[in-house]
């Protein structure tokens, strides 16, 4: 008898607890940013969590650049109730898990910045993607040169009518520094000017290893060098470093140097003239548009949208039933840094 | 070697003798066979500009690496030394940035007399010796685990500090040019005849930690702990004592490195020094300290820390892919040992 009444104590409380989770879903969004020492995410999340203060709970986790950890961060949102998921992949190509498991639970999923294959994305109707298109960041970067190659006839400092170039690049894995590194040179020969590269090499978005790298740069190819390309600014604030060690931004020996990421560093060096152009990939609205995304797919809001930018298709066309938002670039000279020091 | 009495002259040529001095500075040959090799194909690796760079840029890598390489012989080892420095240098950055800059980490920040950044970046390295020895040396944690867990505090406190409001996380630039003078400025009569003020401050620090291994009782102790803990603990060293001495002597170095790598670069993020305690060990280890503790000279860590940033330097100049470089760094390493090792294994 006794035994019995354990048992109907221990289902009435198992039925309790059950019971709990009946009652009306409390909005809550999971992030997950890949790593929380990366500089330009850091900035992201400060606006996603800015936007989503006394508005929506948030449970904000670092990944830091694993993905079997943010695989588990994915279960535990998930365990916990959150009713949509803002993940900054670790691998994108590793997609497929975490949708999974979103899916399992009908938990719709905004991914960001770290953009998954497009053939993955089409495998759910609730996954949507933000982020900016990375060959346009390249391609600004060739522009901004072009104008100053147009400008400054005696930057073609040997007269061959080429642009010899040095080049920085990010992590060669990292397909935004693959973009950079095509499309900026891309836009440059598009743009009518030979180019010849004299040396390019990796210093993994590193200030201290571009510093490193730019002074051998400089020892290999003495006097050749016409334009240094980076793909982020800590690189390019690093070569300027090894520049200016080589005698450069001293009198009249100039060297254009160009970047992208618009931090306030290179803000700082634009002002001093030693930076040419940085191109910004607006991590503000970035998160902005990640928020309004998330926020809305866990408030379950009829319109799916961000006044960021219109929903689109993976290669760009704007379309009501894209699940894309990409968040443009911005041009930063020293004509408009202004607009942009915080 | 004593019993040797001015030997003739083909004597002191014949083909042992040679063997012999080639195995004990085979490390020495390494490095100069690199030098020659490079130069030979790309001529510019050797201007005077070029090698004073490398000079430069290993200081403070030189540094990083004395004070790993002491806890290296008393069989310890020090993995929280890279993310120190990033600790360091972000300190010590905040606190020079220029008043005019638009983004300081401390906008009311007043001008600071130098030597008061730099005591806080050293103070930070300092205090992450201070619990390594503590927790080496009294909580016997493993120093492969105690240095672990202070490499994630340090990463975890150079994020906390750089992510403050108001401006959030981000790279700390605009330093003064008085601080940055540290890293880039020399030290001399004129132009021509100067030594730029890194390479100075980088060659004395190597002098007092040759002169502390060599010429002090606690560079004995610090033999005899690392070639035998029992032995050292008969004959009365007090083990305790000398292992938090080794690892506060490793932490302030790394904070000098910060200090000085923030000065170097005209800035500092918080991911500064990642990795660099792997490159520190791996050129003690080039230079002859053995991982198993006991053995190791400030010379030997000198030439380790050269070759890995003659090659750093030198395939780039050559214009070797970043992948390639990544092989061949790897390939040298193991050879390097391999070859160095020999004469100690000859001797069992």
């Amino acid at each position: 008898m006794k035994k019995l009444l354990m048992v109907l104590v221990a289902l009435a409380l198992v039925f309790a607890i059950a019971g709990c989770n009946k009652a009306p879903v409390k909005p809550k969004i999971g992030v997950a940013i890949y790593k929380f020492d990366d500089t330009f995410m850091s900035y992201v999340r400060n606006q996603i969590e800015a936007a989503a203060k006394d508005k929506i709970e948030l449970s904000v986790q670092d990944s830091q650049y694993d993905q079997p950890k943010q695989n588990d961060q994915v279960d535990q949102f998930l365990t916990q109730g959150a009713t949509a998921l803002a993940i900054n992949l670790v691998d994108p190509s590793a997609v497929s898990v975490i949708m999974d498991k979103a899916k399992a639970k009908k938990i719709p999923l905004v991914l960001f910045n770290r953009e998954p294959d497009a053939a993955d994305m089409a495998k759910w109707d609730k996954v949507y993607y933000v982020g900016a298109k990375a060959q346009q960041s390249g391609t600004m970067q060739g522009e901004i040169v072009v104008a100053y190659w147009k400008a400054h006839p005696e930057a073609d400092l040997n007269k061959d009518g080429k642009l010899q170039y040095v080049m920085l690049m990010g992590d060669p894995s990292n397909t935004d520094a693959k973009f950079r590194t095509e499309f900026s040179i891309k836009a440059v020969e598009d743009a009518g000017i030979k180019t010849e590269k004299l040396a390019e090499d990796t210093a993994m978005w590193d200030r201290v290893k571009a510093q490193e790298k730019m002074a051998a740069f400089l020892t290999a190819n003495k006097g050749k060098i016409e334009v240094v390309f980076a793909n982020n600014d800590d690189m390019g604030l690093g070569a300027i470093e090894a520049l200016k060690a080589a005698g450069y931004f001293k009198g009249k020996k100039y060297m254009p140097v160009v970047s992208v990421d618009a931090t306030p560093p290179a803000l700082d060096a634009l002002e001093q003239g030693t930076l040419l152009g940085t191109v910004l990939n607006d991590a503000v609205k970035q998160g902005q548009a990640t928020y309004d995304l998330a926020f809305a797919l866990a408030t379950g809001a009829k319109e799916i949208k961000s006044d960021v930018a219109p929903l689109a298709k993976a290669d760009g066309t704007v379309d009501p039933t894209g699940k894309y938002i990409w968040v443009p670039y911005v041009k930063v000279t020293k004509e408009n840094y202004k607009d942009f020091k915080k | 070697m004593k019993n040797t009495e001015s030997p003739g002259l083909s004597e002191r040529f014949n083909a042992r003798s040679i063997r012999e001095f080639s195995s004990k500075n085979a490390i020495v040959l390494v490095l100069i066979g690199l030098v020659v090799f490079i130069g030979f194909v790309q001529s510019s690796f050797l201007s005077l500009d070029n090698l004073v760079n490398i000079l430069r840029i290993s200081s403070v890598r030189l540094i990083i690496a004395l004070g790993c390489g002491g806890i290296l012989i008393t069989a310890g080892t020090d993995l929280s030394a890279g993310r120190t420095v990033g600790l360091a240098a972000v300190i010590v950055a905040s606190l020079v940035q220029r008043p005019d800059y638009a983004s300081k980490i401390f906008p009311s920040l007043p001008y600071l007399p130098l030597f008061l950044p730099i005591l806080a970046g050293v103070a930070a390295g300092l205090i992450v010796g201070i619990i390594n020895g503590f927790v080496v040396a009294f909580l016997k944690v493993p120093p492969f685990i105690a240095t672990l867990g202070t490499m994630v505090i340090a990463q975890g406190a150079s994020s906390l500090y750089v992510d403050r409001p108001p401006r959030g996380a981000q790279p700390i630039g605009g330093l003064r040019g008085d601080f940055t003078d540290l890293g880039t400025g020399s030290l001399g009569f004129n132009d021509t005849w100067a030594i730029p003020t890194i390479i100075l401050i980088a060659f004395v620090i190597f002098f007092l930690y040759w002169v502390m291994l060599n010429k002090t009782r606690l560079g004995k102790n610090i033999y005899a702990i690392g070639g035998n803990l029992n032995a050292a603990v008969v004959s009365g060293v007090n083990v305790k004592k000398n292992l938090i001495t080794v690892y506060v002597l490793g932490g302030i170095l790394y904070g000098l490195a910060g200090v000085l790598l923030a000065a170097r670069s005209g800035g500092a993020t918080n991911n500064y020094g990642q990795m660099y305690e792997l490159d520190a060990i791996a050129a003690a280890v080039i230079g002859g300290v053995s991982t198993n503790g006991g053995i190791g000279t400030a010379g030997g860590i000198l030439t380790g820390v050269l070759i890995f940033e003659v090659l750093n330097n030198g395939l780039v100049v050559l214009g070797v892919s970043a992948y390639w470089q990544m092989v061949v760094k790897g390939i040298i390493i193991v050879s390097a040992v391999a070859l160095d090792i020999r004469k100690y294994t000859k001797k069992r």
